[in-house]
């Protein structure tokens, strides 16, 4: 079977420096995919790479086997959507309307619908409309709609980003840290929102920092370090090589295999 | 071969004179990301100013004496550009340092409107042309067919020389330190015991400084100076700013003189003459932009993820 | 915001003093309403409305701007006791409205009567009306900061479908008052030498009751009624806008002048597309308009246009929205690349490139500074648009014909821009505007996209110049410089950016002003200069926000002046 989202050997080289050095990662449909390391290890320009907003200095990125075009716009509306690390909302748009943005390439109307409203363009619109709501209640915003996303509470407005790109009908959502500043509850929340889209068929790749977060809720992890890939498996076996305790931590081992397996512990038990 | 000589020769004398306010430009850009749209008008300002220390502050005896009048024409300029350019830095831009990125600009178009507009209704006979004294060194110095004035001759050192000292300054002061540490990082300069108040005011004086120069030396130079001179020139030295790269101090007085050259030469040259010379300049700053807006010494933006 | 950093220590020392001060300011408004405002009769003729000694035969007719003074000093005690929301804000926005009327009634008495003795006791004649007056706001204003501002009144009555309608209809009928009373004060140019000061006094009024309306939160809620309504209210609108010439406003002269506002009003309609939805500032758009009026002009038939072919006008105005849309779209290419400050450069080189060209009659189409005279005037059925027209036993003032034919241009511009606005369009423009590079992640052809705002802002412009050029008769480079597009782009702000009812407003207050303020005529560029100023400082949203924006700023500002109060409430 065809790999839904695939990287092939991706390198991406800024004027000198060398960010990337042969990334190859797989996400098979309906899996969820991390990608850890620590700062500065290329993660958010592997994203980047994703995500169209570079082009790899050499090898590819395929969706479901055809190669992604290299603009942001149209790597959306082939199906591969994301949310940012430091939320990027439309503040000063209300919730509903933003994640309506989200269904933009969706949306059939065109500029003579969108100039005369006629009966199409308030069947699209309320279509739009309806979905947009839906999803809101998926992520667990009822009776928002009119609020400013401004407006909305740290943890909201995480979700709020996670249904609008949900809008966009991906087949690959790929998300930035998405629990970065929130407590455990929210934190647990978002895990359960996470394997939630999971099962509505969309397929996941989770830069995030948390590796307990990163152990409980993959089906498998990547680790880059210095923009290489240093280890691919499950959770399993990337929390017992030696080698990501000892690069991605920086810490003497035995102390941090400790954290670490009493992360995977806790992490097992939640999921218990 | 002499017109080219000599129209090349005219260029670099207005090139001179943009670059002076190309300056000012370029080191508010520099510092706070402000298209300071009114640094046309300060120049305007200055000129009118240097004339009024002539026409009312100097003593009638002084006036016959160029080399006394001239300087004091020069300080009385210089002086009105900047109470000018901290008055607006201090209650125009100051107040919406942290607003959206079009307001200071819309603000910098109102403080265009409005010094054009009190010049014009305040200073006596503003609407037409007024005639700029004769204190400037008279003649010019002919080099093989080639007229050179020495009014322009004067404007070109006193360009360079300014820009020299200036780059100087901030390459090696304490205070250029500051600069330009506010301009990579102001967070950080903060941090770092820098007060952003004082480089930015400061930043505008110097901009001023110039400006006022270029005021006095305007009329010199074309002998009269009216109230639509500083939005015409600060035009110019703006594309000249863009084009050198904006930030950059020796960008800007190449991306100057550039600029006076395409002018002289387009307007001897291009079809259309003269009458289109402005156009053409126009074109330059749209290419520029479009294509290289870092310009000719900037470093390319990083593109933000 | 710093200005409620720095005043939240006066506060807290207003705070005990607060109501009474709105006591003593209410009354002592109403007061000033019934003294005498002047102590003899000016050269050019007795002040307005008995206000000088003649007062003594009737003290209690109040008309005109003691009239107003009344109002203000009633509301002020009113609101003082009503248990209304945001006491402060309606409560300073009345206070100033005192203020203004005072001021200005004041001031234009001084300097025409030559000296503080027109206003001031002497020979034994009492007229202190303005001091009082003057007095009455300061304190109210005073009050205002001693009760401290709440944040605006959120009202969450909903109306049913027909009730919603009869409530739009009051509202619009009373703002077609309103229009129609501050085109008549003061009467027509020069006819009444107190014309300018009988106009700014009304205009002190509209603003401190539209403040205190707007403080109670009731323009916020019409608002929002009025967006949910759209279809209704356009088509009231349009109504209201085409009974103007049944007022007192229906003559020739106020025909000309509405016609004029509403040609710049449906220009600077479509410029708030570009600079409002899609929040790219465009300082070349006049030159849209010009190019529109250009084409229409060399396709008229006037003798010195460039083409001998008189098109019908329909036919005219098409190809000028088009051509104009053509140069929109080339202009707006650079967005592709450019972004922010430097497009509005960008733009800026283009008007300079269209008046220079201009100017300087490029290919002999603009006949440069000679102009394009003697455009016919159009014409319907054989009635010409210029003359006066009679239904029935109606006589319609002459002009008539133009305004009808720009009232139905405004609002067809603002259907274009309320239908764009809630369209998938509108929004992908809305969220470029908020955050380009999130856009984009949403899949919005951004490039696509701000080109699309240009050119439906420039069709617009083309089609408004179209009609400028045979209403006006002429048209010449002058009339598209840049200080021009300046002037719309004010008009935009002034308004509210993104804002239909602002953008009308906008442009009818920078049109209208010039008109009412002939003693100001050489200071209107300076005015306005400095206006752009404080409107950036002060209130960056405009007069009439859009729904949006006005949340984001005032919010803002609110949270600030919430915080201020809580402090003033500890201390």
């Amino acid at each position: 079977m065809t790999p839904v989202l695939e990287a092939r050997d991706v390198s991406m080289v800024f004027g000198g420096l060398k960010a990337l050095k042969g990334v190859t990662l797989t996400l098979d449909e309906g899996k969820i995919v991390g990608l850890i390391g620590p700062n500065g290890a290329g993660k958010t320009t592997f994203f980047n790479c994703l995500t169209g907003l570079y082009t790899p200095t050499t090898g590819q990125v395929l969706l479901k086997g055809n190669v992604l075009p290299g603009d942001p716009a149209q790597v959306t509306d082939a199906g591969v959507a994301r949310t940012f690390q430091n939320i990027r909302l439309f503040p000063s748009m209300t919730v509903l309307e933003n994640v309506m943005v989200g269904r933009h390439v969706r949306m059939k109307q065109g500029p003579l619908a969108s100039l005369f409203h006629g009966p199409a363009y308030h069947r699209g619109e309320k279509a739009a409309r309806d979905r947009s709501r839906e999803l809101l209640s998926f992520v667990g915003l009822n009776n928002l709609d009119d609020e400013l996303s401004r407006n909305l509470p740290y943890g909201d407005q995480r979700r709020l980003e996670i249904a609008r790109a949900l809008a966009t009908d991906p087949a690959v959502l790929l998300l930035d840290e998405p629990t970065a500043g929130m407590n455990p509850q929210e934190t647990e929340a978002t895990q359960q929102l996470i394997f939630r889209i999971r099962e509505t068929g969309v397929s996941v790749v989770v830069i995030e920092h948390d590796i307990k977060f990163i152990f409980g809720l993959c089906d498998s992890v990547s680790v880059l370090v210095q923009g290489e890939l240093l280890v691919e498996g499950s959770p399993e076996t990337v929390r017992a090589d030696p080698r990501v305790v000892e690069a991605y931590l920086g810490k003497p081992p035995e102390e941090v295999a400790h954290e670490v397996e009493a992360a995977a512990a806790s992490a097992e038990e939640e999921q218990a | 071969m002499s017109v080219l000589l000599q129209q090349l020769v005219n260029g670099v004398m207005q090139g001179a004179l943009i670059a002076l306010i190309a300056l000012g430009y370029t080191m508010v850009y520099g510092i706070i990301q402000l298209i300071n749209f009114a640094h046309g008008e300060v120049f305007m300002v200055a000129s009118y100013g240097g004339l009024a220390t002539y026409t009312w502050l100097l003593p009638e005896d002084l006036k016959k004496v160029p080399y006394v009048a001239l300087p004091l024409m020069f300080v009385g300029g210089i002086i009105v550009a900047v109470i000018v350019a901290v008055i607006m830095e201090r209650f125009a831009y100051r107040p919406l340092r942290n607003a959206p990125r079009l307001a200071p600009l819309i603000t910098a178009l109102g403080v265009s409107v409005f010094l054009q507009e009190f010049v014009r209704n305040v200073y006596p006979n503003a609407t037409s042309n007024l005639p700029y004294p004769k204190v400037f060194p008279e003649g010019a110095l002919s080099l093989g067919g080639v007229n050179i004035s020495k009014t322009g001759l004067l404007l070109v050192l006193l360009s360079v020389g300014l820009a020299v000292v200036l780059q100087t300054y901030i390459n090696r002061s304490r205070m250029g330190r500051a600069m330009r540490a506010t301009a990579q990082d102001p967070d950080t300069a903060k941090l770092m015991g820098v007060d952003p108040d004082r480089v930015i005011v400061l930043t505008f004086i110097f901009g001023a400084v110039l400006a006022g120069v270029a005021g006095i030396l305007y009329g010199g130079y074309l002998s009269n100076i009216n109230i639509d001179m500083g939005f015409q020139t600060g035009i110019f030295a703006f594309t000249a700013a863009v084009l050198g790269g904006v930030g950059s101090i020796r960008g800007a007085v190449i991306g100057a003189f550039i600029i006076g050259l395409i002018k002289t030469l387009a307007g001897q040259y291009m079809p259309g003459g003269t009458q289109y010379d402005y156009v053409w300049i126009f074109v330059v700053l749209i290419l520029v932009l479009v294509f290289r807006p870092q310009g000719l010494f900037g470093e390319p933006e990083r593109v933000r993820a | 915001m710093s200005v409620n950093g720095t005043s939240s220590g006066k506060r807290s020392a207003l705070a005990p003093l607060g109501k009474p001060f709105a006591i003593v300011g209410g009354v002592l408004a109403v007061v000033a309403a019934l003294l005498p405002w002047v102590t003899f009769g000016l050269n050019d003729g007795n002040w307005p409305d008995k206000s000088t000694l003649q007062f003594f035969d009737a003290p209690f007719e109040v008309t005109g701007f003691r009239w107003h003074m009344l109002l203000l000093g009633v509301l002020i005690l009113v609101a003082t006791f009503a248990p209304i929301p945001s006491r402060g804000r309606v409560i300073r926005a009345l206070g100033w409205g005192t203020a203004l009327v005072s001021f200005v009634n004041g001031a234009y008495i001084t300097v025409k009567g030559g000296g503080l003795a027109a206003i001031t006791a002497l020979d034994g004649a009492v007229a202190f009306g303005s001091i009082a007056g003057l007095v009455a706001g300061v304190l109210t204003i005073l009050a205002a900061y001693g009760i401290g501002f709440e944040p605006v009144g959120q009202w969450k009555v909903k109306l049913s479908t027909p009730l919603a309608y009869l409530v739009l209809l009051a509202s619009f009928a009373a703002v077609l008052y309103a229009v129609a009373a501050l085109l008549t004060t003061g009467g027509v140019g020069a006819a009444n030498p107190y014309a300018g000061a009988i106009f700014l006094s009304f205009l002190g009024f509209a603003a401190g009751v539209l403040g205190a309306l707007s403080g109670v939160g009731f323009i916020k809620w019409l608002s929002a009624l009025s967006e949910q309504h759209r279809v209704f209210s356009v088509i009231v609108l349009a109504a209201c806008a085409l009974l103007l010439p049944f007022t007192d406003a229906g003559n020739e002269y106020w025909m000309t002048v509405a016609a004029n506002i509403g040609i710049y009003a449906a220009t600077a309609i479509g410029l708030n597309i570009v600079v409002g939805l899609a929040g790219l500032l465009d300082l070349g758009y006049v030159a849209f308009m010009g190019i529109g009026a250009l084409v229409a002009a060399n396709f008229s038939g006037a003798a010195t246009a460039h083409f001998g072919i008189a098109l019908p006008f329909p036919v005219a105005a098409i190809i000028a929205a088009i051509v104009a849309g053509i140069f929109g779209a080339i202009v707006g290419s650079p967005t592709l690349r450019v972004r922010g400050d430097y497009l509005a450069i960008v733009t800026l080189a283009f008007g300079e490139i269209f008046t220079r060209s201009a100017q300087n009659n490029i290919g002999g189409i603009t006949n440069g500074s000679n102009a394009i005279p003697g455009i016919p005037q159009l014409s319907l059925f054989g009635a010409e648009f210029n003359k006066s027209l009679t239904i029935g036993a109606v006589k319609l003032p002459a002009g008539v014909l133009y305004y009808v034919l720009i009232v139905l241009l405004v609002a067809a511009t603002m259907a274009v821009f309320a239908n764009l606005k809630f369209s998938r369009i509108g929004r992908a423009w809305i969220a470029i505007r908020e955050d380009e590079d999130a856009a984009r992640a949403m899949g919005i052809r951004t490039g696509k996209m701000k080109i699309l705002a240009f050119l439906i802002g420039a069709t617009l412009a083309g089609l408004a110049g179209a009609v400028f050029a045979h209403k006006n008769g002429t048209v010449s480079y002058e009339s598209f410089k840049f200080l021009e597009s300046v002037t719309l782009l004010a008009a935009v702000i002034l308004g509210g950016m993104g804002s239909i009812p602002g953008a009308v407003l906008g442009a009818a207050l920078l049109f209208v002003l010039p008109e009412k303020l002939r003693d100001f005529a050489d200071w209107r560029l300076m005015i306005f200069g400095l206006a752009l100023i404080l409107i950036m400082r002060f209130r960056p949203v405009g007069l009439i926000p859009d729904a949006h924006r006005r949340a984001e700023m005032i919010e803002r500002a609110d949270e600030n002046a919430e915080e201020a109060h809580e402090e003033a409430k500890r201390a």
